[in-house]
């Protein structure tokens, strides 16, 4: 995000001769990481940015035509890319909050003092250090109708599920996606909640303790709120990679059954069909959509962040 | 996130700024420059050909870039084809694990104009998007010299603008396998799907997830029924009686039992797990599932069969397989050209199903005693070769068959009408032909 990395600012302009001096010094030691930062972001950005003002021919290699923002246009008038807009919303939406109640009770429970507690913290994390297309394609086979494990199970306790095809229809399809991705990356949210959770000194408990207060009290009442900059930190990661998923719907359904996402779009046309202006305006959509999301995020929760921070001190 | 600090004094930042977009502005151009750019337009119009007399003075070496060899055949070729030669040496490039890798890298190898690989190993979908853009060597005097060796049906796969940009290496064809304890030899689609149906255990499995297995599988029964996608003229001729029957037909299949609705979610090796489980009648798949067939209990149970006909229509099939397209950068076009008269030869073509199991591109390599021997349903697999069709021949395939599967998907997920489909499949394929 911070293509522009602003140098140490100490505040309103005083301009003094050591200052300038200073910030210049500060400029120059800088700028090794500004160039490499506008050789790996700024420059891939915008090139996307020109070839998504372009169309280049899919008939006659080297022919291209400059057209503007009609790559935009007519993804936006597109119902694909609002069909994709939806579902990957609605993915992100269901998947970042299981994640960020599973994490929660999950950082709960590792902060708990008992033996193997560091074991055991290292061995939570082992879904998220699993590739995501290996673990689909486990997902996948858990699924499979007649043969899955899950569909076979459930058909052998007499559950309902047991005699649906999983990855052939819309709810269920979406269901599995999410749980592939909470199962993978709960691990994740539920350790950045338990460094927030360690941060919270334990007076504050013994203070609470002192007034009388219930276990839920405590919990409603201090751990939540002095946890809510962890959370928000979680939840914004969380939701800015489930914006951009791609693997898991590319595995297990190849975007059917209402299963596309915006990433997957953009890969359809860029790379299958070789429509690189049309495919670019979808990654910049995208990107752009994860833009607003994040800043959004930063501007509301972010305030949060900042409120709790002053209390704090 | 340091979005909320405070931003420094005004002229300091602009004089930051301009000094960073100075930078920027001279990374961008070293990159770009790198990436090579400025070619005029070359079509296929102004492609180089290749002589087919070329051949027998080659020296050299050769390259073949292509896909993982699983089977060995690319390897096994290369090395035949040297020992035989004497003069050229040939060698494999394996350049890709899966076949859409092996495009991607293909792609890039001929877009950046590079020498490495003299011979790519295309599907023969690719033929006519690679053709289009200039990046293959014209083989159509090559073609016609070895016409008589090779399957026409075969040899229409590499056919763009009527000229041939390639020569079929080795082809594919679905067959159908099916239980003969329980199930009939199938003879018409109609006859397949009510046999299908009869019996929870006689079900027929084929490739439905939305993806271009589909296409194939849709197409396999549309060409037998007598409808197209394009004609020759390359207009859309999607929307048909043939079309909606079809389409029909096999929602209708999921709906009465012919079909198990878990097809939605198919591509090759699941269907052929699940007819593996003995719980199916039928199974739309490639040749190679023959050798794993006989590898289970089913093997003395199972029966081959080409692709059945539609009720008052003919058989007919969807071609598969690879063909051999010389790169336009290539730096030993002779080399290529030998190795392609090697490779299609009716000798090789009978190792060609011998040793490596895949569909000769010579009829007569299908009635030899010895590939008998090794490929008992020759007979079978030749049958559908000669069948079958190619698909649609465009440089916007991909687009086409999207276009296909994702509508054809629709109707058999039950989530939009054949009327509906139709529309958007003919309307969908119409905006992909105007791709500029």
């Amino acid at each position: 995000m911070a293509i522009k990395t602003i140098p140490p600012s100490r505040g309103p302009a005083r301009t003094s001769g050591r200052d300038r001096a200073e910030r210049k010094l500060a400029f120059r030691m800088t700028a090794p990481s500004l160039v490499i930062m506008a050789l790996v972001a700024a420059v891939p950005i915008g090139y996307a940015i020109w070839l998504s003002l372009n169309q280049y021919s899919v008939r006659t290699a080297g022919l291209s035509r400059f057209v503007g923002l009609e790559n935009y246009i007519n993804a936006l008038a597109s119902q694909e890319w609002w069909a994709a807009f939806g579902q990957t919303f609605l993915f992100a939406g269901l998947s970042v909050s299981l994640e960020l109640v599973l994490g929660t009770a999950m950082a709960l429970l590792l902060n708990l003092a008992f033996k193997g507690r560091a074991v055991l913290r290292t061995v939570v994390l082992l879904p998220y250090a699993i590739i995501t297309v290996v673990s689909a394609i486990t997902w996948q086979t858990m699924f499979q109708p007649n043969m899955g494990l899950v569909t076979n199970v459930l058909s052998a306790l007499g559950l309902p599920g047991g005699d649906v095809v999983w990855l052939g229809e819309h709810g269920y399809a979406m269901a599995v996606i999410v749980m592939a991705d909470v199962w993978k990356t709960t691990p994740f949210a539920a350790l950045i909640i338990l460094a927030g959770l360690q941060v919270i000194s334990a007076e504050t408990y013994e203070a609470a303790e002192l007034d009388g207060a219930s276990k839920w009290q405590t919990f409603v009442n201090i751990t939540l709120p002095l946890l809510r900059p962890a959370i928000v930190l979680a939840a914004i990661f969380r939701t800015m990679d489930a914006l951009r998923v791609f693997d898991l719907p590319f595995v297990l359904t190849r975007g059917a059954n209402g299963t596309e996402s915006m990433s997957m779009l953009a890969y359809t046309q860029l790379r299958e069909n070789r429509l690189v202006g049309e495919g670019s305006a979808l990654s910049i959509l995208t990107f752009l959509t994860v833009m607003v999301v994040s800043v959004i995020y930063v501007r509301f929760a972010g305030g949060n962040i900042r409120e709790v921070a002053k209390e704090e001190q | 996130m340091d979005l909320n600090r405070p931003a420094l004094p005004l002229q300091n930042k602009a004089a930051t700024n301009r000094k960073a977009l100075a930078a920027t502005a001279v990374a961008a151009a070293l990159l770009l420059s790198a990436c090579g750019g400025g070619a005029a337009p070359q079509g296929a119009e102004q492609a180089a050909a290749a002589d087919p007399a070329s051949g027998a003075s080659a020296s050299g070496a050769v390259n073949i870039c292509g896909v993982k060899d699983a089977s060995g055949i690319y390897k096994g070729t290369a090395e035949a084809f040297t020992k035989a030669n004497g003069k050229v040496t040939a060698k494999y490039t394996e350049i890709g694990a899966t076949t859409d890798e092996a495009r991607t890298q293909i792609v890039q190898r001929l877009e950046g104009k590079s020498t490495e690989c003299d011979l790519f190993v295309t599907d023969v979908i690719w033929t006519s998007e690679f053709a289009s853009q200039g990046w293959l060597l014209d083989q159509t005097k090559l073609v016609e010299a070895n016409k008589d060796r090779l399957i026409p049906s075969t040899v229409e796969t590499t056919k763009y603008q009527d000229k041939y940009w390639g020569s079929p290496f080795f082809t594919n064809a679905g067959l159908i396998y099916y239980q003969k304890d329980k199930v009939a030899k199938p003879e018409s689609w109609q006859q397949l799907y009510a046999e299908a149906a009869k019996a929870p255990g006689n079900g027929y499995v084929y490739q439905g997830k939305q993806y271009e297995g589909l296409t194939v599988n849709f197409l396999e029964m549309l060409y037998s029924a007598g409808g197209e996608v394009l004609n020759d003229q390359g207009d859309v001729k999607i929307d048909s009686k043939e079309t909606r029957d079809v389409l029909n037909f096999m929602s209708d299949g999921l709906k009465n039992g012919s079909a198990d609705r878990a097809v939605l979610t198919y591509n090759e090796d699941p269907a052929r797990l699940a007819y593996e489980s003995g719980d199916f009648g039928y199974q739309r798949n490639w040749p190679h599932v023959y050798r794993l067939l006989n590898a289970t209990p089913l093997a003395s149970t199972f029966g081959v069969a080409p692709l059945p006909t539609w009720e008052g229509g003919k058989a007919s099939g969807v071609l598969g397989g690879w063909n051999l397209a010389i790169s336009a950068h290539s730096t030993n076009q002779a080399g290529a050209v030998a190795f392609i008269d090697f490779a299609t030869s009716p000798d090789w073509q009978k190792h060609v199903a011998m040793d490596y199991s895949q569909a000769p591109v010579n009829e007569a390599a299908y009635s030899d005693a010895a590939v008998l021997q090794k490929m008992p349903f020759a007979t079978e697999l030749l049958a559908s070769v000669k069948g079958a069709k190619p698909r649609p021949i465009s440089p916007v395939y991909p687009q086409i068959s999207q276009a296909i599967y994702k509508n054809v998907y629709a109707v058999l997920s039950g989530t939009s009408s054949t009327e509906e489909a139709v529309q958007k499949m003919a309307e969908e394929i119409t905006t992909a032909k105007a791709s500029f």
